[in-house]
């Protein structure tokens, strides 16, 4: 028997002697861990990104947007962003967006150009991270973030600042009706972010940034 | 008082090493706090959650039902995960554990390692083992990173530096700054961000746990608030993610319902920062994320275990809950108890994986309040765990107490012969009794009966016997 084998025997052989310490549970359905968000799905949203430490705008359109963009990007003085390829931010007109404020744009085509270490190197540097995300849930405040080519991984992990641009249909309820979104097939990297980076191992006390995002800005189209 | 040092080595001594922490004035300022703060927040999230207690039933049978038929989901999870372009290894105990991770290592001549935080790692020892091969690992969680460079081992399953105030803390990294860098928690949680992209952005291998893997899907599920987990699995070319065999559920739609319990108990937060769900390396075209994904499998004991009336105890997610409830642990902190996992649950874990004998003091650092059940995000029965544990323990000759043991076969004596029980009830009231009928407290008992009146008096015998009362005068009443 191989190893792997007999390991799994000895896993069987246990379950089975512990079958009669099973604990009696209650009959519970199974949906019973749905939340949901009753109301207005994007006010709540809003609320709760501001309540987990997040700052939301709730705005009308898409210009509306932009300008809040600018806003946001002038007040960390941002001179590189890591943006994600996403039918939202074309419509936004994001690369002609950073042009005025002279912010440097790096996305994965450009990126892709670059020898690995280069990459590595822009892309560390970058200030602002702006993506938008596979979906939003307004219970906890959150935005589900898929892997793919075009939108990576990092763009929301790296900088310092994460913008991130949401519409209204991309919002859910609950963190339920997102995973359910997932199926059939997962990508290699599904991340659910809640905040900016919060830490409590200083004396348990809150301190934001120590390695994600410690600003973490959601503008919202209504 | 004993040479060992407590913050840095495992050990068997909880009552000096308690008397110790008893006496530190910095660990009991910050330990004072952990009831306002965390413990607060994960009964204000219980209270704020509808069906909180439904939700908690169903997370529990969702693990009763999964343990039912481990063996099954764990060769289900090995086929997903391979299906994706993952690899599993299957480790007996810690030494395979190290092993094939080390070898995994080796294969790719990997030097730096980053690591998120992870109980099951530190369990293994795996630390020790890679840097006894010459790679340099990194801890990557801001408070693993600090008790790693103080040589600490961690005191709280979720804050892991909880013992150290803000002020050593910023001395602890004061040493790999090259300066002094002052008390402020943003300027020491940037040193440690700004050194630790370095190490993230040199390392060859990613390092972490699993808070859960999906057999259905092969993925793995990370949980953090820093983001250092991302990062581990983003920047490095290979990720190793070791799990114990107990970490495993069924399906995606299960996954839910574990996150909103694990946050709640962990923080009181709804959801933690970054929730990650892992399926293999990363596909064709994705620019970052590694190019290879490894599982390590761990048993180390579990099966026996999953196999005896202690099986509940696999039911642990790990959130510390019970750790910020508990008198005891509030009290003595994290170092007291030992062995890797500390508080409550500790107590039932480190007995089982280490041995009972060793460990006899744990079952009894309990005062059974229960505060550790009601905490609890999958209802743990963990004060009946210990009691089972003390029945054991009463059980092994060596640790039967022979003036216990004469004491209780006395007194089953006398109470099966009556003029005997009546003879020593006569005997008690005509001496202590009668002596003590002003103030019915013995403050000090004697001999090794002394332990009871340390903390608490003794209530003495009555001055007449009940019988004797009845006779008297309580037949008239």
């Amino acid at each position: 028997m191989s190893s792997r084998d007999a390991f799994l025997a000895r896993v069987r052989l246990a379950a089975e002697q512990g079958r009669p310490y099973r604990v009696h549970t209650r009959e519970v359905p199974e949906n019973i861990g749905y939340i949901g968000a009753s109301g207005d799905l994007v006010k709540r949203f809003a609320m709760e990104v501001n309540a987990v430490g997040g700052e939301a705008v709730v705005v009308s359109d898409l210009e509306a947007a932009a300008r809040e963009l600018h806003r946001l990007l002038a007040e960390v003085g941002a001179r590189s962003a890591v943006c994600w390829k996403h039918d939202l931010l074309e419509r936004l007109g994001l690369r002609q967006l950073l042009v005025g404020p002279g912010v440097s744009l790096h996305d994965y085509e450009s990126l892709a150009k670059l020898p690995s270490d280069e990459q590595r190197r822009t892309l560390l540097a970058c200030d602002v991270g702006i993506t938008s995300c596979d979906c939003a849930i307004a219970e906890t405040g959150t935005l589900m973030v898929l892997a793919r080519p075009g939108q990576e991984r990092v763009a929301s992990l790296l900088p310092p600042m994460h913008v991130a641009i949401v519409e209204r249909r991309q919002i859910v309820p609950d963190l339920v009706d997102a995973i359910e979104l997932l199926k059939p097939t997962l990508p290699s990297n599904v991340t659910f972010i809640t905040g900016p980076s919060k830490t409590g191992d200083i004396e348990l006390q809150l301190t934001t940034g120590v390695h994600g995002p410690g600003k973490w800005r959601v503008i919202v189209i209504a | 008082m004993s040479g060992t040092d407590y913050l840095r080595e495992p050990h068997h001594e909880f009552l000096p090493a308690s008397e110790q922490a008893l006496g530190d004035p910095t660990l009991q300022r910050i330990l004072g706090q952990l009831g306002d703060t965390l413990g607060k927040r994960n009964r204000d999230a219980w209270a704020a959650l509808p069906n909180s207690d439904l939700i908690r039933e169903r997370a529990r049978a969702i693990k009763d039902q999964t343990l039912a038929d481990l063996d099954t989901h764990l060769a289900t999870l090995e086929q997903s995960v391979v299906a994706r372009g993952g690899h599993v290894h299957w480790a007996d105990d810690g030494e395979q554990a190290r092993r094939n991770i080390l070898d995994l290592m080796q294969r790719r001549g990997a030097k730096v390692a980053v690591k998120s935080k992870s109980m099951t790692s530190e369990e293994i020892h795996l630390n020790e083992a890679l840097e006894h091969a010459g790679i340099e690992v990194v801890e990557t969680d801001l408070g693993e990173y600090i008790i790693q460079l103080a040589g600490h081992r961690p005191s709280h399953i979720v804050a892991p530096a909880i013992h150290l105030s803000a002020a050593q803390i910023a001395e602890i990294l004061s040493k790999p700054a090259g300066k002094r860098l002052p008390v402020e928690r943003e300027v020491l949680a940037g040193f440690a961000r700004q050194t630790l992209r370095q190490k993230f952005a040199q390392a060859d291998v990613g390092i972490s746990g699993a808070n859960f893997a999906i057999a259905e899907t092969g993925s793995i599920v990370l949980v953090t608030n820093e983001g250092n987990g991302r990062l581990t699995c983003a920047l490095p070319k290979c990720h190793i993610a070791i799990m114990g065999i107990e970490k495993v559920i069924p399906r995606l739609a299960d996954l839910p319902v574990f996150l909103k319990v694990l946050a709640r108990g962990a923080t009181g937060q709804k959801l933690s920062v970054y929730t990650q769900i892992i399926t293999g390396p990363r596909q064709p075209g994705e620019m970052e994320g590694p190019d290879e994904f490894h599982l390590v499998i761990l048993d180390n004991g579990r099966s026996k275990i999953l196999g005896s009336p202690l099986r509940e105890s696999l039911f642990c997610i790990r959130c510390g809950a019970c750790l910020n409830a508990c008198p005891i642990y509030r009290s003595v902190g994290g170092h007291a108890y030992g062995g890797v996992y500390a508080g409550p649950i500790g107590a039932v874990l480190t007995p089982l994986y280490d041995g009972l004998a060793a460990n006899h003091h744990l079952p009894h650092a309990s005062s059974l309040c229960g505060a550790c059940q009601a905490a609890c995000p999958v209802k743990i029965q963990i004060p009946q765990m210990l009691i089972q544990l003390r029945e054991q323990l009463h059980q092994t000759p060596e640790h039967k107490n022979r003036l216990e043991a004469l004491a209780y076969g006395l007194w089953a004596r006398s109470l099966r012969i009556p003029w005997l029980y009546r003879l020593s009830t006569w005997l008690a009231t005509r001496t202590i009794g009668r002596f003590k009928r002003r103030n019915p407290w013995i403050k000090r008992l004697p001999g090794k009966l002394g332990g009871w009146t340390e903390s608490r008096d003794f209530p003495a015998p009555a001055a007449e016997r009940f019988r004797d009362w009845w006779r008297k005068e309580g037949r008239g009443e």
